[in-house]
C-alpha cells in the first residue's frame, strides 16, 4: 500500500518535529487562553458607537503589517474595509505579534478610535484596518500606522509600494522603538522606501503639533513597563525623538515617534496605574497625525 | 431679343411707368373688352346648338378664349399704349464707373485675373457704349475712391474693400455733379462688412442706380478657409484654454491636415483634422497651454494643402490677455476628509489658484490653511459681503446647509448672482440633499434639482463616464482627442462614494455622469447663474484617482485644476473693461466700456472712470469714459487706432482719491487681413446692392446690355419721354400667334 511506504519514508518524522516545534512556538506565544480567548478579548474590546465594526467609513484606522525580520508576518489580523469595494471580515492571522506589527493590538487601535470619534469631526470605522504591503489595496488606506519598526523588512517591491504610497500623498507614523540600535534597524527599512530624503527633528512650532490641540511642550510617553519600572525610556533611548520625512512641498510624509510608546499609552490609559498625562498627551499626538495626514 | 421683341431694354420696363395715349379713358378699354368677350361668347352659344358633336363645351370655352383675347389686345393696341421714362441727356450727364482694386481682384479664378477681365470688359462693350453718349469718369476704389484712366489699372493691391464707404464718398463728391448712374464692377468681397444703410440712402436720396457687375467663381476653388475662432478673451497663466475654430474647405472632401495655434511663432498645439465630404463648414475644438501672463496674439492657423488657391485665408489671429494675478479660493469644509486634502495638494500644484480653506476639525476647532493673516477667516464663514468678495471661487464640502445662517446664505448666493464668482459644491455624508440644501437660499442658483429625500450620499463605488459634452469640456479634459479623453475617463479607478444629486435643471450641462450597479446618476453639473457659475460634483471620493493611478499620474491633479480654473478665470474684478471686438479689420474706431461696482458689487455711482490707452508707435493716452444712461454702474468712451498693431487700455475707477480698481482690456488693428477671406464672388451682396438703388446685376458677358440700360435712369438732367409701345414687334406677333392657333386647333378639331 502506498500509505504504509509513506509511513516508513523520512517525512514522519520530519512532520511530526515540525509540528511539535508549531506547537511549543504557539503555547509559548499565544495569549493565555489561545485564539478562543483572544476572539472573546475582541469582541469585549470597547465599541461604543452604532456603526457596524465592519461598515465603510471615511476614516480607517490602518495598522501595517509588515515582514519583521527573523520573526516572519505573525500576529492577529482584523480588517476589512474596501479591496475592491467589498467589505468584510479579512481573517484571523495565528502568532504572537509580540516583536512584530501587532504590538497593542487591537486595543491601543480601538481606544484610539474612541477618543478620535469624542473629540473631533471624523467619521471613522469603530474598529481597525490591517493593510498590507503585498497588495494595492493600501492605496485605499491613506494613513497608516506602523509600530516596532526596528524589526521591519521589506522585499524590493514592498519597499516601492511604500514609496509610491508616501509620495502619492500616503501618511506613515512610526512608534514604538527605542534606542541607537533600534533606531539604526529602523533605518536599514526606511532607506529601502525613501533612500534620499532627509530626517529632521521637529520643532515644537512646527504645524503638525497645532493642526488640532496645541503641543509644543511635549514630554517622553513611555510604555506600559514605567508602571513596574518607574523609567520613562527604553534601552538607551532616554530622549523622546518627534523626527519626521517630507516630501518636495515639505509636507510630512513620515511621522517618526522614536524614543516613546503612544500605542502602549493608548492601551494602557484605562489602567488606574498608568499615568493619565501620558496617555492624554498620546492621544493628542494621535490625533494631531491623523489631522494633519488628512489636510496637508 | 428683349429689345428685338419689345423695342426697348428691359432698364425701360423696370423703370418706367406704363401709359395709355388714346383719347378713350382707360375705363373704356376694360368695358370694350368685356363687352367684346360678352359677344363672343353669346355668339359661340348660339353656334353650339348647331354644330357638330365635335365641339363639345370645353373646346367652344377654348375657342372663346383665344378669341377674347385677341379682341383684348387688338382693343389695348387701340388704347396707344406707351412707357413714360425718364431717359439722361446725351453728353449732359456723367456716369461713373467704379472698379474694384483690393487685392482680392488679383484672384484667378482657373484663368485670367478678375481685374484682368473687368478691363477687358471695360474695354471691349461698356466704356465705348457709354463714352458714346455720356461723360464717363474711371475710378478705382479699396478703402476709398479715386479717379483713374484705363491705363492706372491694376496691377489691384488694395488691402481692404469698403464698397459703403466709397459708394459715400463718390456721392459727396460728385453731389454738385449730373451723376447719372454708377457702374461698380467688383467681386463683391467687402471686407467692412457689407454696405451700411447710410451709403444706400445717399444713394437713393439721387435716385442714382448702381449697376453692378459681378466677378470671379461664385464658389471657392480648391481652398481651406479659417472663417473664425471662438476663444476666451481672458485666462490665467499657465492654464488649459479651449477655442473653437470655424473652417470652410472646397475640394478637399475627405482629407487631412494640420491645425496649429502660436504664440509668437511658437507652437501651443497642434493636432490632425479630417475634412468632412461634401465640402463645407465645420467647427473643430483645439485645447493649448496659454503660458505666461501678458497679452496674446494668437495664430490658429491650417497648413497650406496642395494645390490650394488662397493659401492667406488659412490663418486667423486672436488677443488673449493672460492674467497674472492669482484667484483666491474659499474652501469651507464641514469634516476632515481625504477629498479636502488633495483637492489641496492639487491646488497646491497651480502657482494661479490659491485656496484659503476653513476646515471644521472639531466642534469647537476650526482649522485654517492658506490664509493671508491670522485674522483672514478668524471667524469662520464669512458675515458680510466684503469679506466673502474678497475671493474669486467658493467651494462646499460636507457641510449642512443649516450651519449657514439665512444672511450667509443670501451671501453665497449673491456671490454668484451679482459678484459673479464661481460656486462648486461637493458631494459628501452632510452636502446637497443630504444637507437639506433644497431648502436653502442657494437652491435656485445650483445646477440641479435636488432629490426630495435624504440618505442620498452612499459610500459605494461608482465607476465614471463622460458625457457628449464633456469630451470636449476644458474642465473635463485629460486628453486633447475626444474620443480618446472619453475612454480615459472609462478607464478611471472607481469614486470612493456618491451622491445622488438628482435632475439637471433646463439649461445646466452634465460633464460626467457616475455608474452604480447599472443606475447612471449626474456626477459634474455645471450652469451659469447670474452673472456667475455653479458646478456640483457628487462625489467626495475622487481622491482615490490620486492614490490609486501609477506614480506621477497628472489625471486627478490635472482635473481639479481645470475645474477650479474654470470655477474662477471669468471672474471680475470692480472694474471690468471690455470692448465688443478685440479685433477690427482695416478700422480702428472702438468703443472702451468698463462695469464699475462698489465693494458689494452694486454698481457704482459717483465715480471717474478713466483709460490709459497704449498704442504702437505712440505715448500712452488717456480718455475719461462717461457714464452709459439707463445702465448704472456702465461707462463708455470711443478710440481710434490711427495706426494698425496691438493697444492695451488701462482702465481704472475712483471714487474721490479712492481706486476701486483697474483691469486692462487688449485690442487690435489688422489691416490687409480681411481681403484675403471670402474671395469668391459675393453675388448675394452686388445683387442688394443694386436693387436698393434702382440699378441691376449683370455678368460680365453682359456689359453690352449694361451699357443700352444705363440712360434709363431718372438721376441728373433727364428728359422724360413716351415711348409708344403699340407698334412692337411683340404685339404683332401676339396676334398671329392667338389667330394661327385658334386655326390649327379648329383644322385639328375637324371643324374646318
Amino acid at each position: 500500500m502506498r500509505w504504509r511506504g509513506w509511513l516508513r519514508s523520512w517525512r514522519i518524522p520530519v512532520s511530526l518535529g515540525a509540528f511539535a516545534v508549531s506547537a511549543l512556538a504557539v503555547a509559548a506565544f499565544v495569549p493565555p487562553g489561545g485564539p478562543r480567548a483572544y476572539a472573546q478579548e475582541l469582541r469585549s474590546l470597547p465599541d461604543t458607537t452604532s456603526e457596524p465594526s465592519d461598515g465603510k467609513a471615511e476614516f480607517y484606522w490602518s495598522r501595517l503589517r509588515y515582514t519583521s525580520s527573523g520573526y516572519g508576518r505573525s500576529g492577529y489580523g482584523y480588517g476589512g474595509g474596501y479591496g475592491g469595494g467589498s467589505g468584510g471580515y479579512r481573517g484571523y492571522g495565528f502568532g504572537f505579534g509580540y516583536f512584530g506589527w501587532s504590538r497593542d493590538y487591537p486595543k491601543a487601535d480601538r481606544q484610539m478610535l474612541l477618543a478620535l470619534k469624542r473629540l473631533t469631526r471624523i467619521q471613522m470605522r469603530p474598529t481597525e484596518q490591517v493593510v498590507d504591503l503585498d497588495s494595492d489595496d493600501i492605496f485605499n488606506y491613506p494613513w497608516v500606522y506602523a509600530v516596532q519598526v526596528a524589526n521591519w523588512s521589506f522585499t524590493d517591491a514592498e519597499a516601492k509600494r511604500l514609496r509610491e504610497y508616501l509620495l502619492k500623498g500616503g501618511f506613515l507614523m512610526v512608534d514604538d522603538f527605542h534606542g541607537t540600535a533600534d533606531w539604526d534597524r529602523f533605518m536599514v527599512g526606511m532607506r529601502q522606501v525613501l533612500p534620499n530624503r532627509p530626517i529632521e527633528d521637529l520643532s515644537d512650532n512646527d504645524e503638525i503639533f497645532h493642526v488640532l490641540f496645541d503641543l509644543g511642550v511635549r514630554f517622553q510617553v513611555p510604555g506600559e513597563q514605567y508602571v513596574w519600572t518607574g523609567r520613562t525610556y527604553e534601552k538607551d533611548g532616554y530622549v523622546p525623538k518627534w523626527r519626521a520625512i517630507r516630501d518636495d512641498k515639505g509636507r510630512i510624509i513620515v511621522a517618526i515617534c522614536h524614543n516613546m510608546h503612544l500605542g502602549d499609552a493608548w492601551e494602557w490609559a484605562d489602567t488606574p496605574e498608568y499615568p493619565e498625562p501620558f496617555a492624554s498627551l498620546a492621544f493628542r499626538v494621535g490625533m494631531n497625525y491623523i489631522v494633519y495626514g488628512m489636510t496637508h | 431679343m428683349f429689345e428685338l421683341l419689345f423695342k426697348y431694354p428691359p432698364a425701360a420696363f423696370a423703370q418706367g411707368r406704363l401709359v395709355l395715349l388714346g383719347s378713350w379713358p382707360a375705363w373704356a378699354l376694360a368695358a370694350s373688352i368685356a363687352a367684346a368677350a360678352a359677344v363672343l361668347a353669346l355668339a359661340m352659344a348660339l353656334r353650339l346648338r348647331a354644330a357638330p358633336a365635335s365641339l363639345a363645351v370645353r373646346r367652344a370655352a377654348v375657342l372663346w378664349l383665344l378669341e377674347s383675347a385677341l379682341a383684348a389686345v387688338v382693343l389695348i393696341l387701340l388704347w396707344q399704349p406707351a412707357l413714360a421714362v425718364s431717359q439722361l441727356r446725351p453728353r449732359q450727364n456723367i456716369v461713373a464707373v467704379l472698379v474694384d482694386d483690393s487685392r482680392s481682384m488679383s484672384l484667378r479664378d482657373g484663368g485670367a485675373r478678375r481685374e484682368d477681365r473687368a478691363i477687358d470688359a471695360l474695354r471691349s462693350g461698356l466704356l465705348p457704349g457709354l463714352e458714346r453718349r455720356f461723360e464717363t469718369r474711371l475710378y478705382r476704389f479699396d478703402t476709398r475712391v479715386r479717379r483713374a484712366s484705363l491705363a492706372d489699372l491694376g496691377p489691384a493691391e488694395g488691402a481692404a474693400t469698403h464698397i459703403g464707404e466709397s459708394l459715400q464718398e463718390l456721392a459727396t463728391e460728385t453731389s454738385d455733379l449730373p451723376l447719372g448712374a454708377v457702374v461698380l464692377l467688383s467681386d463683391g468681397s467687402d471686407t467692412a462688412g457689407g454696405v451700411d444703410r447710410a451709403a444706400i440712402d445717399a444713394l437713393r436720396r439721387r435716385r442714382i442706380p448702381v449697376h453692378t457687375v459681378g466677378f470671379g467663381a461664385l464658389a471657392p476653388g480648391n481652398d481651406v478657409e479659417v472663417e473664425d475662432v471662438t476663444v476666451a478673451a481672458r485666462a490665467l497663466a499657465g492654464s488649459r484654454v479651449s477655442a473653437e475654430v470655424k473652417l470652410r474647405q472646397s475640394g478637399y472632401d475627405g482629407q487631412r491636415a494640420q491645425l496649429t495655434v502660436r504664440d509668437a511663432g511658437r507652437v501651443l498645439a497642434a493636432r490632425e483634422i479630417a475634412f468632412g465630404s461634401g465640402g463645407g463648414m465645420q467647427v473643430e475644438p483645439i485645447m493649448f497651454d496659454v503660458g505666461p501672463a501678458g497679452a496674446k496674439s494668437l495664430v490658429f492657423s491650417v497648413a497650406p494643402l496642395a494645390a490650394e488657391t488662397n493659401r492667406a485665408n488659412n490663418a486667423l489671429t486672436r488677443l488673449i490677455d493672460v492674467e497674472a494675478q492669482p484667484r483666491r479660493i474659499l474652501y469651507f469644509e464641514g469634516e476632515p476628509r481625504w477629498e479636502y486634502k488633495f483637492i489641496r495638494r492639487a491646488a497646491d500644484d497651480d502657482p494661479m489658484l490659491q485656496l484659503a480653506s476653513v476646515l471644521r476639525v472639531s466642534e469647537n476647532k476650526i482649522y485654517r490653511q492658506g490664509i493671508k493673516d491670522p485674522t483672514e477667516l478668524a471667524e469662520g464663514f464669512p458675515t458680510r459681503p466684503e469679506e466673502l468678495n474678497a475671493y474669486q471661487g467658493l467651494i462646499i464640502g460636507s457641510v449642512d446647509a443649516g450651519y449657514f445662517t439665512p444672511a450667509q446664505q443670501a451671501l453665497i448666493r449673491d456671490f454668484v448672482d451679482r459678484r459673479g464668482g464661481g460656486l462648486l459644491l461637493l458631494g459628501g455624508r452632510a452636502s446637497l440633499a443630504d444637507g437639506i440644501w433644497s431648502g436653502s437660499l442657494v437652491a435656485d442658483a445650483l445646477p440641479v434639482v435636488l432629490p426630495d429625500s435624504r440618505h442620498t450620499f452612499h459610500r459605494e463605488p461608482a465607476t465614471v463616464s463622460l458625457t457628449a459634452a464633456g469630451e470636449q469640456s476644458v474642465i473635463t479634459r485629460l486628453v486633447d482627442d475626444p474620443a480618446a479623453n472619453a475612454e480615459r475617463w472609462r478607464k478611471l479607478p472607481y469614486l470612493m462614494d456618491y451622491e445622488d444629486p438628482g435632475t439637471p435643471k433646463p439649461g445646466a450641462v452634465v460633464l460626467a455622469q457616475m455608474h452604480y450597479r447599472g443606475r447612471t446618476m449626474p456626477l459634474l453639473i455645471t450652469q451659469h447663474y447670474g452673472r456667475g457659475r455653479v458646478a456640483v460634483l457628487a462625489t467626495g471620493g475622487t481622491w482615490r484617482w490620486q492614490m490609486s493611478l501609477p506614480l506621477g499620474d497628472p489625471t486627478h491633479h490635472e482635473f481639479w485644476q481645470q475645474l477650479l480654473t474654470w470655477l474662477v478665470a471669468d471672474t471680475r474684478g470692480q472694474v471690468a473693461a471690455s470692448v465688443p471686438k478685440s479685433t477690427l479689420f482695416d478700422a480702428g474706431r472702438v468703443r472702451l466700456g468698463a462695469e464699475v461696482r462698489d465693494a458689494r458689487y452694486s454698481p457704482a455711482a459717483d465715480v471717474t472712470v478713466t483709460a490709459r490707452v497704449i498704442g504702437p508707435g505712440s505715448a500712452p493716452r488717456s480718455i475719461d469714459l462717461e457714464p452709459v444712461r439707463d445702465a448704472p454702474g456702465r461707462f463708455e468712451a470711443d478710440w481710434t487706432m490711427q495706426a494698425p498693431g496691438e493697444y492695451v487700455a488701462e482702465v481704472e475707477a475712483h471714487r474721490g482719491a479712492v481706486s476701486l480698481g483697474r483691469d486692462v482690456v487688449p485690442f487690435q488693428r489688422l489691416d490687409g487681413v480681411a481681403e484675403n477671406f471670402h474671395t469668391e464672388q459675393d453675388q448675394d451682396l452686388l445683387e442688394r446692392l443694386a436693387a436698393s438703388t434702382g440699378g441691376h446685376y449683370w455678368r460680365p458677358d453682359q456689359m453690352r446690355d449694361l451699357a443700352r440700360s444705363i440712360p434709363y435712369s431718372q438721376a441728373g438732367l433727364t428728359t422724360h419721354e413716351l415711348a409708344p409701345l403699340w407698334n412692337m414687334p411683340a404685339a404683332f406677333l401676339l396676334i398671329v400667334l392667338l389667330k394661327a392657333g385658334e386655326w390649327l386647333l379648329r383644322r385639328h378639331w375637324g371643324l374646318v
